[in-house]
């Protein structure tokens, strides 16, 4: 540096400047100087030829060059030596590198614009997913400590029941006898048709609570008190707690409310307090009553039971207490509970089980479309640093450093990112908006999708996360790059050396790969959802409508009264225009449960200790089976003599039923009965198994009898479920116009009942598919993108080694190569790839798939047709994405690339 | 690459010229200017310390370009040349100029081929 100052001031003597601008000039000379001899050393000269040639440049033609430096001297001086420099600070580096970035990136649009959008696709799939997950399983409940909280039940697997509900002797036997809860509170749904003065009668839903309840929620009331021991106990005065939600839309938000008497189902009861809006569990309830059990008599399992765990208490240890406090029971005479055990699981996987799996595949399926666009948007940044080569070549020889030049790459990431981030984020709110909008009602309320801390950190971490894994390899190329081999190559084409052309080979095989995973999942699921779709659900959803009615013990107490309002109401209805056929039931299919357990004449019982299962009853009138489109396959259906108070008792069984007790013979003129009864019912009619419980849910064994004969023979736990009877009308026309109509009857009828809960059954089986229909789109579409993104990336790179490989291609065609086999050439170095990537990938998905099992329904998840069927698939995708480039390999004109290499 | 006179005087004419065109697009210091001159002739022309500061200062006495001294964090300092809106402007008519020119010898050669 010194010997160059000392030159250069031995021209500027003449020019006689003043010692400031000497200095300047002096400066800024010297750098260049500096700057030429690196270059030379970097291309391979020895640093004495190299001092040399900068010291004889200095020279020129004109030795006297320094004299015309006088007339400026004043406008170059540098500013004082501490003055505050612009683009000094760290700042000013990044914007001045932003700039850059956004100003490289600006020149090649279609470039940036590929890439925002690629990264964007995916960045907003994964948002979006995330959210959805983020609700489901990530945040915690909105009660204090909501990890103590769980849910209690029992389970029977002896009578093929994996959730069976509490007794009540249970449930008070855990109460009294744990050691590990803080608290425990038993609930049971109810709806109620809530009467305020001055207002129509509505159908609202509640639940019944022990009184313990809001203290194992960890609230208080809003308003008012609490429920006290002494309102839960049998007997006692009729209180009710309101919602928040209630209370503000049907009481204005009045405090004046507390002491107010309302009538639910004909009776009083006194408002003593409002729960507070956080009070979201138990699911859909406006109001909450005592549950006021009687603790001494024996009771059916209709409990469902949360508890709050002592502090350092785990589930398993809860759970083992409540197993000894349970089989304790059996000692003082409680046989059954040999059979039955407790359960005690988290709050939210009891609720969530089903949809946490289906959200967790469904976050590993949009990760995966992310890696492939990751894995695209790295080939595209490492063509483009190809391209580039000169450009960095003249960086690194001007002196950037290479963490300079690392920088600014991945500066010019980080512009790409927030800009997919930018249009990513939105665009995946928007989407999750449209999958929130529509999901199933049995969600409960308590989840939440809205927005929060921890979805703005998943949102920069995947961006982050992405933007690193799409330009590590780019920046590793150019790094890496013989930088004397580019610098005497700078100004002829640039090529791929070898170990690129493998790093392309790589993500060619990745990205073939991880789509075969994503469409073998999409196919299985496809496979599923037809097969569910196309399933004979044992009844015709098409023309049918419901609703329900609930007859109030009050004015309805007796079951001649109730009787006699059905029938009524029934003929009633015949006589609507277009009705075709019309029935009630307890349960329609997707709704309801009434179970017990039964039997039969002459088959052996107890034959493992009570592993009877437990079989679904259902109360029906004449007129149902046409109503709902039920296929009789032997024996007949109900008629109006089967109701008659001195009819025999009779009963229609279903296929499952029928195979339990008497295989492959013919239910008809067999009989069943309660266990220990003595009253016998007879089978008059065999009907086809209905997807009771869903289309893709096997179909339980199933009891229908008379709705008058249930009725009159029922005990007090039958007669929860015989409460609420569903009206289904079959019109030859649209369903929807009977509604009003039917209405009008049911108003007349008894102007103080409610209809409710209209719809059609078409809605009804829609929404029960709604979960399964959503993941198997969701899947579709990321299968779709991860195909485009893997074509993309195979002509990307075909392409690529086709321009590449020009000259040579042109030279084999000027010895006598002919056109087919380059084309053939070129085809098999291409097709290779993606065999490779599609041998991997269907290994992968092999793996990979197993995790969709719970989601499949009559196929496998190994099924070979669908593998095969992704592989030929890609296999196809891959031949005509290659098909192109190679083609143009093949059409190579050699004359014209061999003038112009 | 030996330079011949020819070459010289066409570099003196056309070296102004040169210069303000590569600070068109942005900022440069001096010697990314004689590399960028180098590397677009692809060596055909040639720019030392001796033959391109006192251009550089020329342009900028004549206030066409503009000089900043710029710090970056790490790196030395280096002298910026900017293009002014004098500069442009001269740019602007060189360019017409030298189309013009280069259209009419065209014409000319073209003739004398034919």
């Amino acid at each position: 540096m010194r010997d160059w100052a000392d030159a250069v001031r031995a021209h500027l003597h003449s020019a006689a400047l003043d010692p400031r601008s000497e200095e300047a000039v002096v400066t800024e000379l010297t750098q260049h100087m500096e700057d030429r001899f690196r270059e030379l050393s970097v291309s391979g000269l020895p640093d004495d030829e190299c001092r040399r040639r900068v010291l004889a440049e200095l020279e020129d033609s004109d030795r006297n060059w320094g004299a015309r430096l006088r007339r400026r001297a004043d406008q170059i001086a540098p500013p004082p030596p501490g003055a505050r420099i612009p683009g000094a600070s760290l700042f000013a580096t990044l914007t001045f590198d932003v700039r850059g970035a956004v100003r490289s990136l600006r020149a090649v649009p279609a470039f940036s614009l590929t890439v925002i959008g690629i990264l964007a696709l995916a960045l907003a799939g994964n948002a979006a997913i995330f959210s959805i997950v983020n609700g489901l399983v990530l945040r915690s409940l909105p009660f204090a400590e909501s990890d103590r909280l769980v849910e209690l039940d029992e389970t029977a697997p002896q009578w093929n029941l994996r959730y069976v509900g509490v007794s009540v002797p249970d449930f008070a036997a855990w109460r009294e006898g744990n050691g590990t809860f803080d608290r425990m509170a038993f609930f049971t749904s109810a709806s109620y048709n809530l009467a305020v003065k001055g207002a129509q009668a509505r159908r609202v839903s509640g639940v019944q609570v022990t009184h313990e309840m809001l203290d194992v929620l960890g609230l208080r009331p809003l308003l008012g008190r609490n429920f006290a021991p002494e309102d839960d106990r049998p007997g006692s005065g009729g209180v009710v707690m309101l919602t928040d939600d209630l209370w503000r839309h049907s009481f204005g938000g009045d405090p004046s409310v507390l002491g107010r008497v309302v009538k639910l189902d004909e009776r009083p009861y006194t408002v003593i307090g409002v729960l507070p809006a956080a009070a979201v569990f138990p699911d859909r309830a406006d109001i909450w009553t005592p549950l006021a059990a009687d603790l001494s008599k024996p009771s059916g399992y209709y409990l469902n039971g949360v508890g709050r765990l002592a502090r350092g208490v785990s589930i398993e240890l809860a759970q083992s207490d409540l197993l000894r406090v349970h089989k304790e029971q059996i000692a003082v005479g409680r046989t059954v509970n040999r059979i039955t055990s407790p359960v005690v699981i988290g709050l939210r996987d009891r609720y969530l089980g089903d949809l946490k799996a289906v959200s967790r595949v469904l976050a590993g399926a949009v990760a995966l479309v992310l890696v492939i666009a990751c894995v695209n948007i790295a080939a595209l940044m490492m063509l483009r640093g190809l391209a580039r080569m000169p450009e960095m070549t003249i960086r690194t020889v001007l002196g950037a450093s290479p963490h300079r030049i690392a920088a600014q790459l991945l500066t010019e990431s980080v512009v790409l990112a927030v800009a997919a981030a930018a249009c990513g984020v939105p665009l995946g709110l928007a989407a999750l908006r449209a999958i929130v909008a529509r999901l199933p009602e049995d969600v409960p309320r308590w989840v939440s999708f809205s927005l929060d801390s921890r979805f703005v950190i998943f949102c920069i971490s995947v961006t982050a996360a992405a933007m690193l894994m799409s330009s590590v390899a780019p920046i590793m190329q150019t790094l890496r790059t013989d930088l004397r081999g580019a610098l005497q190559g700078v100004t002829t084409r640039t090529t791929a050396t070898r170990a690129q052309r493998r790093i392309f080979g790589g993500f060619v095989i990745c990205e073939i790969g991880l789509a075969i995973v994503l469409i073998a999942g999409a196919g299985l699921l496809l496979v599923a959802w037809h097969s569910v779709v196309s399933i004979d659900p044992g009844f015709r959803p098409e023309h049918v409508m419901t609703f329900s009615v609930a007859l109030p013990d009050e004015t309805y107490g007796t079951p001649e009264k109730r009787i006699a309002y059905y029938d009524e109401l029934l003929s009633r209805l015949r006589s609507l225009p277009g009705l075709q056929a019309v029935g009630a039931t307890s349960a329609p299919p997707l709704g309801g449960r009434w179970g017990g357990q039964f039997e039969a004449e002459g088959v052996p019982v107890d034959r493992k200790g009570g592993d009877d299962p437990v079989v679904l009853r259902i109360a029906a009138t004449q007129g149902y089976f046409d109503a709902i489109g039920a296929t009789l396959l032997a024996g007949r259906m109900f008629e109006s003599r089967d109701e008659w108070p001195s009819a025999p008792k009779v009963v229609i069984v279903n296929e499952t039923l029928s195979k339990h007790f008497w295989g492959t013979s013919t239910p008809i003129g067999r009989r069943i009965r309660y266990p220990g009864s003595h009253d016998w019912f007879q089978v008059i009619g065999l009907l086809r198994d209905e997807k009771h419980d869903g289309l893709d849910r096997d179909a339980p064994p199933t009891v229908f009898l008379p709705y008058a004969t249930a009725s009159r023979h029922a005990d007090s736990g039958d007669l929860r479920s015989l409460h609420l009877m569903t009206v289904v009308l079959r019109s030859a026309t649209d369903p929807s116009l009977l509604v009003g109509p039917a209405r009008d009857i049911v108003g007349q009828l008894d102007p103080d009942l409610p209809m409710y809960d209209v719809q059609s059954m078409t809605d009804k089986v829609d929404r029960s598919l709604w979960v399964r229909r959503l993941y198997s789109a969701l899947f579709g579409v990321f299968a779709t993108v991860a195909v485009v993104l893997a074509a993309t990336g195979v002509y990307g790179t075909v392409s690529f080694a086709v321009s590449q490989r020009t000259t040579e291609i042109g030279i084999r065609l000027a010895i006598g190569a002919r056109p087919a086999q380059v084309l053939t050439r070129t085809l098999l170095d291409g097709m290779t790839l993606v065999s490779i990537g599609v041998a991997v990938g269907v290994v992968g998905a092999l793996w990979a798939t197993t995790l969709l099992s719970s989601l499949l329904y009559r196929v496998s998840a190994g099924d070979p047709v669908i593998y095969a069927a992704a592989a030929v698939g890609m296999l196809v995708v891959g031949l005509l994405a290659n098909l192109v480039p190679s083609c143009r390999a093949a059409s190579v004109d050699p004359i014209r690339t061999l003038h112009h290499p | 690459m030996p330079s011949t006179r020819a070459d010289d005087e066409l570099k003196k004419g056309s070296a102004e010229f040169l210069i303000l065109s590569l600070l068109e697009g942005r900022a440069r210091h001096g010697y990314e200017i004689a590399k960028l001159i180098e590397l677009r002739s692809q060596g055909a022309l040639r720019f030392h310390v001796a033959s391109l500061y006192p251009l550089l200062y020329r342009l900028e006495d004549r206030g066409l370009i503009a000089g900043r001294w710029v710090e970056k964090a790490g790196q030395r300092r280096r002298r910026f040349y900017r293009l002014t809106a004098d500069g442009r402007q001269v740019l602007t008519d060189r360019r017409e100029g030298w189309e013009r020119f280069v259209r009419a010898v065209r014409r000319v050669t073209r003739i004398e081929y034919a």
